[in-house]
């Protein structure tokens, strides 16, 4: 399987990671490397098969909609470097 | 007091209770030892202070025979998992200056069963690694050859019990990451089946295939482990709400086996003397009154190709979470918020983690999503298949962890030939079955691992059947 320069510039913008232009070629190797391997589910028929997206078939389970206080607010926005009475500051979105 | 560490979990829970030795004492042994083998760079974090204190409460609690199960006991978690007040990195720059807010399930459990908390172990970054060296904080060294890789992603754990750092620690398995360190470092590492043990508080990688273990010197060990940390847990949705049964008391008891052999995947092994060590394994097992079944996985070839279309997309999934602003690495050198976004990432990230969030991305992406991820949900179902039916007449399924001993530190710079090394712990994780992996002999003088795959909910069969070959068998002995 090929990958090309454009498909980096996808895969860049959605994942919202920078690929260096120096990186790219050895990028594309690895990638192609990898898709090549993953290539092999082809040789399955599973035009038959429903997909299992989770290994137990298990019902969700609920609990009491009840407040719990397990984890505080403030010691939460602790954890981040930009905040403002209780908001989480960003650049500007609005000029 | 050195020979302290040297102990099995279960001879140290007696020597407490029965007071040959203090809780205390064992504490400073580990803590001694770790800074003596401080290079083998087993642990991101050591809570030395607070472990001596935990230790001379837990002596006072034995001497008021106010004794809970692990009470005293010096373990280690994988830094995977989130302790109320302390960094939790998960190996990576992203998170190197994360405290969390709050404990995970896991050890909460352990703690709460007496456990002191001695350590973090280091790993692969996001658990995204078959040989420790994608850690932000370096490489582990495999402490029997430090030349050599440890395996990965648990490999701090594995190291640990078996350099003597801690008397078991838990450890986290998506693909391999329990069973592979574990065969590398000649220790036992189970991992039970998927929603067995809680995954609040774990750091996600791969959710429908994470599941928490537990590294230690013997099955005998490991079943006391799992036990006080397996349960239903409301917090996490995934979680089973069935009884856990007393793995301790299965792991002792008298039962009878009847374990399958994928003929194929043995006879395709390409390396000679994995397979043969394999096959003398089996025999032991057979002499020792096992019925040996041939049994057919016919789709197991296609577990590799599968597994690395629905871990790396998951990844990419949970790890949108990183965008620089609530929590973890946030990028200096910003001028909007795409920036922040992008140039936090960037940063935060290193090679292995972009190329699974890359290979995610791409594969759950417009024009690819069936082809690729649709695809392998589809093949996951055939080989959750593959083992309902062998199940229907074995009680667990044999075959070797990795296909060779540990590699060199270094050596392997090919994605896929790193990714091969999960080619036989795979299968178990996409189909959520319990399974662990044993030393059963050497390689190139390195040990060897045998995985025994269970049905579902039956750990304790496995840990019997492991129990069953220690017994017989000395590999599991550190000489």
């Amino acid at each position: 399987m090929k990958i090309t320069k454009q498909d980096l510039k996808n895969i860049s913008l959605l994942s919202k990671i920078k690929i260096d232009e120096e990186r790219s070629a050895s990028l594309i190797e690895d990638l192609e490397s990898i898709l090549t391997m993953v290539n092999k589910m082809d040789e399955l028929d599973t035009s038959k098969v429903n997909p299992l997206t989770h290994p137990i078939e298990n019902t969700q389970t609920l609990r009491e909609d009840i407040e719990k206080k397990d984890i505080e607010r403030e010691k939460l926005q602790e954890l981040s470097k930009e905040k403002d009475s209780g908001f989480y500051l960003t650049p500007k979105v609005i000029e | 007091m050195s020979e302290l560490i040297n102990l099995s979990l279960t001879d140290q829970i007696h020597g407490l209770a029965d007071k040959s030795f203090s809780s205390r004492e064992i504490a400073d042994a580990y803590l001694d030892e770790i800074k003596k083998k401080k290079s083998l760079n087993c642990y991101i974090s050591v809570f030395e202070e607070e472990s001596k204190e935990n230790a001379l409460l837990a002596d006072e609690n034995i001497a008021q025979n106010k004794v809970r199960p692990l009470e005293g006991i010096p373990i280690a978690h994988k830094d995977i998992f989130c302790i109320k007040d302390k960094k939790t990195t998960c190996g990576s720059k992203m998170l190197s200056s994360f405290i969390s807010p709050y404990s995970s399930e896991v050890f909460t459990k352990l703690d709460n069963a007496g456990a002191i908390t001695i350590g973090k172990t280091n790993m692969d970054e996001f658990a995204m690694g078959s040989s420790n060296e994608t850690s932000f904080y370096g490489n582990v060294l495999n402490p029997i050859n430090e030349k050599l890789s440890p395996g990965g992603s648990s490999g701090g754990s594995a190291a640990a019990v078996r350099a003597n750092l801690c008397s078991f620690a838990t450890a986290t398995d998506t693909g391999g990451s329990i069973r592979q360190p574990a065969s590398f470092c000649g220790v036992t590492g189970i991992k039970p089946t998927y929603g067995r043990v809680s995954r609040w508080g774990m750091i996600a990688f791969a959710s429908s295939l994470d599941q928490a273990g537990i590294i230690a010197k013997n099955a005998k060990d490991a079943a006391v482990a799992l036990k006080y940390m397996s349960g239903f847990d409301q917090k996490d949705s995934t979680s089973l709400n069935e009884e856990v049964k007393d793995f301790q008391k299965e792991v002792d008891a008298d039962q009878e086996h009847v374990i399958g052999i994928p003929k194929e995947l043995i006879e395709n092994m390409k390396n000679d003397q994995v397979r043969d060590s394999f096959k003398n394994a089996i025999s032991i097992l057979e002499k020792d009154g096992a019925k040996i079944e041939e049994i057919n996985l016919p789709h197991i070839e296609y577990s590799l190709p599968a597994y690395y279309v629905i871990a790396p997309a998951e990844c990419s999934a949970n790890l949108a979470r990183y965008d620089g602003i609530r929590f973890g690495h946030r990028s200096e050198s910003v001028s909007s918020l795409e920036d922040l976004y992008v140039n936090s990432r960037t940063e935060g990230f290193g090679r292995e983690v972009k190329n699974r969030i890359f290979i995610g991305t791409f594969c759950l992406s417009t024009g690819y999503y069936d082809a690729f991820y649709n695809k392998a949900l589809k093949i996951r179902n055939l080989i959750k298949r593959d083992f309902d039916e062998a199940f229907k007449k074995v009680t667990s399924i044999a075959m070797p962890t990795c296909s060779n001993s540990s590699f060199e530190l270094g050596s392997i710079s090919d994605p896929v030939e790193m990714y091969e090394q999960d080619i036989y712990t795979i299968p178990a994780n996409l189909a959520g079955l319990p399974a662990l992996s044993i030393p059963s002999g050497k390689v190139n003088e390195m040990p060897i691992g045998l995985q025994l795959i269970g049905n579902y909910l039956d750990e304790g069969k496995i840990l019997n059947l492991a129990n069953k070959f220690q017994k017989l068998t000395d590999f599991h002995e550190f000489k």
